[in-house]
């Protein structure tokens, strides 16, 4: 993608500024993404994206620009405007770079390149029919379908530089029910970081239909129950309480900043023995994969919480070094506009070993808390809600009516030491995460979860 | 740090050739075998300082452009974007836009604006108000001054305060363009400067943490003093916060809390959530939705708002369309193709994030009118209940289609008309339809929260919402 001599002139460029570390990350982006609503296909949409973004660090400070261009000259000047702002004096460091290799090569098969736009089109009217078939009830169904191809090349000062490639494809269906005078939606999506071989196993019309069964389901929902109750938490996308509750918290930015009910942590029991939690970027083809970080680092399995006690941090380059810990391969970053912070990858909670069904059972009054619409989390505190899109009432055990306009609202590290059961039924799923304006890819997963008590605010009190 | 900041990237030299790239593209959609054609450019220098111990954290610039193209061919619409513009790389995308025409569905109403469809006229709009003549005179190291006096002022404010978590500062002068093949072409500047800081406070072993921002043309326009006092005032506010009894009571709502919601509203509004069925606004013009006689209004033109100009994302007048009139809904908002479905006239309600897609639905200035009583009036009509200062989970707490909302709330409980104890992770529930009606009275206090648009509200009294606690 740039020539190496060139690389080599702009890092040395940037590191006269007397600074310790200096960074070119390269970009291109190729993206494509269908819309389907109102049994149409509303609009084909593709994207060209091509850039250079430049870091300096100095001491504490980070600096950035970048450009969008990958013109010598552009970069070259990019590179002496941003390296003016650290320093005026000028001092030249060697600088030796190598490459470093991949860890495994991951297989794609149907690449999006080579998977026709009619194709493409007739994966979105399955999608269509099959949510209208479902029920007569539906009547809307909105659907859009992404593909994207991403080349990167990564240099720094430490002295070596990496290039991949990533293929993601991600489907995702809004069903819209009416009874009456009652909305419901359902939502469901699938993504993966491979090509569109993604659809060999779980057809476009079994998401449809996942999805249509939610917003059907809730269309009888009662009003749901309000104040503190026993909570079960559904598998794969229950995950995201977890992701948001104490995944936030971990992230080594929030601990350098004392920003996090976590800091200080380490070694510490801050959850029920029973629950082991872990961040992993190497799960072949997960929504949240990657071959390295945005900063190069490459992609490993961290364990966070062993047995209830808090092992790890979540770090990018700068916070582990700040810390005098090792990198954990969590430098990530939206685009080559912006700076790579730690960001979570696949989060999730690891099976347990009971019987989901027997979990239910124990449960006497309580909520059955099944798909999430997302969450929220102040870190600082730990304080959460999560909107509960699908829910149902249990009953002595057993799962009963659909409830709507639920949401739960609790405190992370509390929650935390009240699972009282883990089940062995692991999941995943996928969506994006926001952070410092920054939205990526994650994959958040757990097995079923009993808490012992959460604050559900529901209309009914 | 030193002087070198002068050398920065500065507004001067802004994007002075965005028009020319713009009507080079067209030059060659003239060559293509399509029906009509748009450009839309964007051209946008930012500066980026985050502020942390009162050093610089992060100090990020960025000078970016992107074009996209709209194409239509036999009643169908492609769109292709790139934020390369060399010669080759603008023809690849143009024919990918054409290319992405083949496949989407065909539709009599897929034409560009005509006149005639203007609801209102052009030139309702002082264009001089949109940029700070004084932006281009602030360095970036003026810049990192205003970050780190906001720092420093709010460590001084209160002993309790423990750090901050966040303090960014964050400015942006753009140019937007639009050419068609139907003949408009016209393209403005912009400038704002926007500041935040997210405060922790600490007594004991209770966090609390409150924020505040301010928002404006240029940084010559905020107030470090007012937004550190009100971010210190909100984290300080709530620490010893408990929980309350579950019960259905009454709120009154902080201007940002009801602006949130009246964001929410918005949504509902857009004619293309209306016409797919998506909204609970279908079917209700002329009917009373509030009982109390508010106005809503989505003014494009406003002379302090910040989401004005002179034209929409495809090029339509911006203009002042009263959605609520003393409570009764009179309109939904469109963009052309919306407009054309419903017999209407485009409001210029066509909105684009980015030049990265193409034109939707969306608000410019939306706000509700204040009234003439003060909050201190407001705590005393209400007498007893729950002022919440602030939400989480807004997104995945309301559901836009169905209008139900159940969101986490702290603030204070009000006894008696006066402010007693803080509260925490409270929820409250209702679902919008209710709310309308639930709504007593606004206050006088409107403020504008920047999101998706530039909302207003001022203080809300709502009655009979669900309070979630223990």
């Amino acid at each position: 993608m740039i020539d190496p001599k060139l690389t080599k002139k702009v890092l040395a460029e940037l590191l006269k500024s007397g600074a310790e570390f200096s960074e070119i990350f390269i970009q291109k982006r190729i993206l494509n993404n269908l819309k389907l609503e109102d049994g149409k296909i509303e609009s084909s949409n593709s994207g060209f994206e091509l850039g250079c973004g430049l870091r300096i660090i100095s001491g504490d400070s980070t600096y950035y620009g970048f450009v969008d261009s990958l013109s010598s000259d552009k970069i070259l000047n990019a590179a002496r405007v941003l390296r003016s702002a650290v320093c005026s004096k000028l001092i030249e460091k060697p600088l030796v770079l190598s490459e470093r290799k991949k860890n495994s090569e991951r297989l794609i098969i149907k690449h999006p390149f080579n998977v026709s736009q009619e194709d493409k089109k007739s994966f979105l009217l399955d999608v269509d029919s099959a949510a209208r078939n479902y029920n007569v009830t539906v009547i809307q169904v909105t659907s859009g379908l992404s593909d994207l191809v991403e080349n990167t090349y990564i240099a720094n000062s430490e002295g070596f530089f990496c290039s991949d490639e990533l293929i993601m494809v991600y489907l995702s269906v809004n069903v819209v029910a009416r009874k009456e005078n009652e909305i419901r939606t359902g939502y469901k999506s699938i993504a993966k970081t491979r090509g569109y071989e993604i659809f060999n196993n779980r057809k476009p019309y079994d998401i449809a239909i996942e999805a249509s069964t939610i917003a059907v389901k809730m269309l009888d929902a009662v009003s749901a129950p309000t104040g503190a109750m026993p909570v079960v938490l559904g598998p794969a996308f229950g995950g995201v309480i977890f992701h948001e509750a104490c995944g936030h918290g971990l992230e080594a930015d929030a601990v350098l900043k004392d920003a996090t009910v976590y800091k200080g942590k380490i070694g510490e029991k801050i959850a029920s023995s029973i629950v082991t939690a872990v961040d992993d970027a190497t799960i072949p083809y997960s929504w949240g994969s990657y071959t390295f970080d945005d900063e190069g680092y490459p992609s490993e399995k961290n364990i966070l919480i062993e047995n209830g006690i808090l092992r790890n941090y979540i770090f990018d380059y700068k916070t582990a070094k700040k810390m005098k810990m090792k990198q954990t391969g969590n430098g990530r970053r939206q685009s080559f506009r912006d700076i790579p912070i730690p960001r979570m990858s696949n989060t999730y909670i690891a099976n347990g070993n009971e019987d989901p069904s027997l979990i239910m059972k124990s449960v006497k009054n309580g909520i059955y808390a099944k798909e999430f619409a997302g969450g929220q989390v102040d870190p600082a505190t730990g304080d959460f809600v999560f909107g509960i899109s699908e829910g149902y009432i249990i009953e002595n055990g057993a799962i009963c009516a659909p409830i709507k306009n639920a949401t739960l609202i609790g405190n992370g590290p509390e929650i935390l030491k009240k699972i009282d059961a883990v089940g062995n039924n692991l999941d995943f799923a996928p969506g994006f995460c926001g952070k410092g304006g920054q939205s990526i890819s994650n994959e958040v997963g757990q097995p079923t979860i009993l808490v012992r008590e959460i604050t559900v605010g529901g209309t009914k009190v | 740090m030193n002087n070198a900041h002068n050398k920065m990237p500065d507004g001067s030299k802004l994007n002075k050739n965005l028009m020319l790239q713009c009507t080079k593209a067209a030059s060659i959609l003239k060559g293509k075998a399509v029906d009509e054609f748009e450009v839309y450019g964007l051209a946008s220098i930012s500066t980026l300082i985050k502020i942390y111990n009162l050093d610089v954290e992060n100090l990020s610039f960025s000078d970016t452009r992107g074009m996209g193209f709209r194409i239509f061919k036999g009643g169908r619409m492609g769109y292709a974007y790139t934020s390369n513009l060399e010669k080759g790389e603008v023809e690849k995308c143009i024919e990918k836009a054409v290319a992405n025409s083949g496949i989407t569905h065909k539709e009599q109403y897929n034409y560009l604006p005509l006149e005639e469809e203007f609801k209102y006229k052009r030139g309702l709009i002082d264009e001089k108000n949109l940029l700070s003549e004084k932006f281009l005179e602030y360095t970036t190291e003026d810049k990192i001054k205003i970050a780190r006096e906001l720092e420093r002022i709010t460590r001084k404010k209160d002993k309790r305060v423990k750090g901050i978590s966040n303090l960014l500062y964050e400015d942006s002068l753009t140019e937007i363009a639009i050419i068609n093949s139907a003949g408009f072409s016209g393209s403005y500047k912009t400038s704002s400067a926007f500041i935040y800081e997210s405060v922790i406070s600490r007594e004991g072993s209770d966090n609390s943490t409150g924020d505040y921002f301010g928002y404006a043309r240029g940084p010559e326009k905020l107030d470090v003093e007012l937004i550190s006092g009100n971010a210190v005032k909100r984290s300080t506010m709530l620490l010893g916060a408990k929980k309350v009894k579950s019960q259905v009571g009454s709120v009154i709502l902080d201007p940002f809390v009801a602006a949130q919601l009246l964001g929410v509203i918005a949504g509902m509004l857009a004619a293309d959530a209306i016409q797919k069925g998506k909204s609970l606004f279908k079917g209700r013009i002329g009917e009373k939705i509030f009982n109390g006689d508010f106005n809503i209004i989505d003014d494009g033109t406003l002379k302090e708002g910040l989401a004005s100009k002179p034209f929409d994302g495809e090029g339509v007048p911006k203009g002042r369309t009263v959605i609520f009139d003393k409570g009764v809904l009179t309109t939904y908002l469109y963009n052309t193709f919306t407009a054309r479905k419903d017999k209407m006239l485009s409001t210029g309600n066509a909105v684009r994030s980015s030049y990265k897609s193409p034109p939707d639905v969306g608000i410019s200035n939306f706000y509700i009118e204040p009234s003439a009583i003060s909050f201190e009036n407001l705590i005393k009509k209400m007498d007893k209940g729950f002022y919440v200062m602030d939400i989480i989970g807004l997104h995945s707490g309301v559901n836009p289609i169905s209008g139900h909302i159940s969101v986490g709330a702290k603030g204070m409980w009000i006894e008696d008309g006066i402010l007693t104890f803080p509260l925490k992770e409270v929820t409250i529930a209702t679902d919008i339809l209710s709310f309308c009606k639930n709504l007593e009275t606004v206050g006088s206090d409107i403020k504008y929260l920047p999101a998706n648009g530039y909302i207003g509200s001022p203080s809300m009294l709502v009655r009979n919402i669900a309070i979630g606690g223990n």
